[in-house]
């Protein structure tokens, strides 16, 4: 049996929010945590090497550069699907 | 009026922007053959200098426009490429190519924060400001906010408090710029900053946004060339291999070897205050590879954050978040921005190690009576000074100063390679400097004439683009007297700059995109909060000796924009709701579909103005 929403409830607006919201949250401590735990262990992940480079080193110097624009194109990704599913779901509404 | 997103750009782009880049290759080429047949060295640096500058010129001459859309915007039609290559061109900066460079060769590892903290900085922009940006269309930062919550004032108090962060930039940009064109066509620094100034005036006034874009892209091209074939040959020299960003790390070895040679020790770290280099010729004193020796971990990351938050809220970067077609475009355009960011960034480390390496091995093989002739010709360009100060025979790393924005340029000498490419590193340096100049110097007059003049001249005597001109003439003239009289040292205006943004901004925008609830005098609050921590800071910070105490800059920034981020939310929940407007607002801004919100305002406005006017008209022959 179909439901009435009432007209001051968006379910697709206020889902979009919550999982733009989180998707943000999600991406940005994950990149946050990785800096700050690089910079925190990179005097003992130098004893270790990469192509030649001290591993601390390399993760500061392209390692994390490489992996935040990974974060980037891939967010341009997951959040265009929410933004398509949000247009879905209004369009049945 | 046609729908941003269903505007499309010139199918010629990529043609005209390859004719644009052959032609640079093309003068190349043709100098360095030149350079054999024996031209002089001046000569050769006037066309390979003068040449790119008159391409500039023409591609502004060419953009011209009279449309306040294309003039603020740039008509919504920039491909996301373009835009990245501006945005990047932005994000890095004059200051970036030689003075990030010359920190790197100064701190090695510890200089890491500043590549890393641009780069996270720009994936915060993209995430969590950028797209909503766009979704607002407005055409400043200030009118975002006045827009956001139906408040001029809130408007005109952002525009203040925009003035430090993008004049610090403006004249940081210009000097790096200047001090390139004086260094190599033997002209006086007060000609080169007028000449300079008069060029960036000239391509803002002509083109606004359209003509900075459109030229921008040419000198983000003109420095991907120059940068990459320079360290490209040096890294062939060397290593064997065309790829610097993979193989500067087999060099480390003797880098360290050459380093011991000339009695560089470990050092213990000290404060930030104390630790980046200066402006002046320099010692070399800390090994390249030693983590934390001038930072420690704390002060590493408080300038990596620091930075992260300034270029997320750096309003030269935000401003471009309209010129796309749509939302979706927006953000692969922030994103190919931070691409090509972290190119840069990872260039960087390359181009200092190589130079550390060269100059360290010649000096160390060398006597202090027989030295190097790449050496004495920086000398003669005031790049590096060397003296045997102690008379033992030989040029130690204490002997050695070394100016710390010259370094990038000295890479090609210090390798031997002939005139041409020197000059190919100063020309690409010269081109993200003043593409850099000229957006924070519209960023600048914009502000000034749309959300100052506008806003107090209610009667509006000039027209929009008529004031946005005067601004940038009086910005300019501004900009380029404060140069000739006040001594001004591009790295630390540029991190005060980016702390002023980000202790102003970033709480501000953070709460006004992604907190309902805040209310105009909550933002007020967070930009007024962190602006007058930075402004303390800048002040006070000598005087009070709180740099000595450990409160740098970047401290001063995060502590401000954390402080800010505390008042938004206290104030905004303990002062009135915010009104049906605002909330109205908030919600549009979150739709990613329709229209940018200030275009149908605009579109709204001109539809009632038209039916007034038809009904005018059909009034008058009934009278």
């Amino acid at each position: 049996m179909a439901t009435e929403v009432p007209a001051n409830q968006h379910p697709a607006r206020d889902r979009h929010q919550l999982q733009t919201l989180i998707l943000a949250i999600t991406l940005l401590l994950t990149a946050l945590l990785a800096v700050l735990v690089v910079i925190a262990s990179a005097t003992w992940l130098n004893r270790y090497g990469f192509v030649h480079f001290p591993l601390g080193f390399y993760l500061l110097a392209q390692g994390l550069l490489i992996f935040i624009v990974a974060v980037a194109f891939w967010f341009i990704r997951i959040q265009e699907r929410i933004d398509l599913a949000r247009s879905e779901r209004e369009g049945l509404g | 009026m046609i729908p941003s997103r269903l505007r499309t750009p010139n199918p010629h782009l990529g043609a005209y922007y390859g004719i644009v880049t052959s032609a640079f290759v093309s003068l190349i080429i043709i100098l360095a053959v030149f350079e054999q047949l024996g031209w002089g060295r001046l000569l050769l640096a006037q066309c390979m200098m003068l040449v790119p500058l008159a391409l500039y010129l023409l591609i502004a001459v060419g953009s011209r426009t009279f449309e306040v859309e294309d003039y603020f915007v740039s008509g919504r039609r920039v491909p996301p490429v373009f835009n990245g290559f501006a945005l990047a061109a932005i994000a890095v900066g004059g200051v970036g190519f030689l003075a990030y460079t010359g920190t790197v060769f100064f701190l090695g590892f510890d200089a890491l924060a500043i590549g890393l903290g641009w780069t996270f900085g720009m994936l915060l922009a993209a995430i969590l400001f950028v797209p909503y940006l766009r979704k607002a269309g407005s055409y400043t930062l200030p009118s975002f906010l006045g827009h956001r919550f139906r408040s001029r004032g809130l408007r005109m108090a952002a525009s203040v408090m925009q003035l430090p962060p993008t004049a610090f930039l403006v004249v940081a940009e210009i000097k790096i710029a200047a001090l390139i064109a004086a260094l190599f066509l033997s002209i006086s620094f007060s000609i080169a900053v007028l000449v300079l100034v008069a060029l960036i005036a000239a391509i803002a006034i002509l083109g606004g946004m359209r003509s900075l874009t459109w030229t921008a892209s040419a000198e983000f091209l003109v420095g991907a060339v120059g940068l990459t074939v320079v360290v490209t040959t040096v890294s062939i020299i060397l290593t064997n291999v065309p790829a610097p960003q993979l193989t500067y790390g087999e060099m480390f070895s003797s880098l360290h070897n050459a380093e011991i040679t000339a009695g560089l020790t470990p050092l213990v770290p000290g404060g930030l205050a104390t630790a980046l280099p200066g402006a002046m010729p320099a010692p070399t004193v800390k090994p390249f590879l030693q983590p934390f020796g001038s930072l420690g971990p704390m002060d590493f990351a408080t300038l990596f954050l620091s930075l992260a938050l300034g270029t997320a809220a750096l309003p030269s970067l935000l401003m471009r978040s309209g010129v796309t077609s749509s939302i979706a475009d927006q953000r692969r355009s922030t994103a190919w921005g931070l691409l090509f960011v972290a190119l840069f960034v990872m260039t960087v480390p390359a181009i200092a190690a190589f130079t550390k390496l060269i100059v360290f091995r010649d000096i160390a093989l060398a006597s202090a009576s027989s030295l190097p002739v790449w050496l004495t010709e920086l000398a003669d360009k005031h790049l590096l000074q060397a003296a045997d100060a102690n008379g033992d025979g030989a040029i130690g790393a204490a002997e050695l100063l070394i100016g710390r924005d010259g370094i990038a340029l000295a890479l090609p000498w210090a390798a031997g390679l002939p005139y041409v490419p020197c000059l190919l590193m100063a020309t690409a340096a010269l081109a993200i400097a003043l593409a850099a100049a000229a957006a924070h110097l519209f960023t600048l007059a914009a502000s000034l004439a749309e959300d100052l003049y506008r806003v107090l001249d209610r009667g509006q005597a000039l027209p929009r683009l008529i004031a946005a001109w005067a601004a940038i003439a009086a910005c300019s003239l501004a900009a380029a007297m404060f140069l000739m009289i006040a001594e001004v040292d591009p790295l630390k205006a540029a991190l005060t700059a980016f702390a002023f943004a980000g202790a102003s901004f970033f709480p501000t925008l953070l709460l006004a995109i992604w907190w309902r609830r805040c209310t105009k005098w909550g933002a007020f609050a967070a930009m007024t909060a962190g602006f007058l921590v930075m402004l303390g800071e800048l002040v006070f910070g000598g005087m009070l000796g709180f740099s000595n105490a450990g409160f740098t800059t970047s401290l001063a920034s995060l502590i401000g924009a954390l402080l800010g981020l505390v008042a938004g939310v206290t104030v905004s929940l303990y002062l009135h709701k915010p009104s049906q407007g605002e909330d109205d607002y908030y919600e549009e801004m979150r739709d990613p579909e329709g229209e940018a919100i200030y275009d149908r305002a605009q579109a709204r406005t001109a539809a009632q103005a038209a039916a007034r006017a038809s009904a005018a008209a059909e009034a008058a022959p009934s009278r």
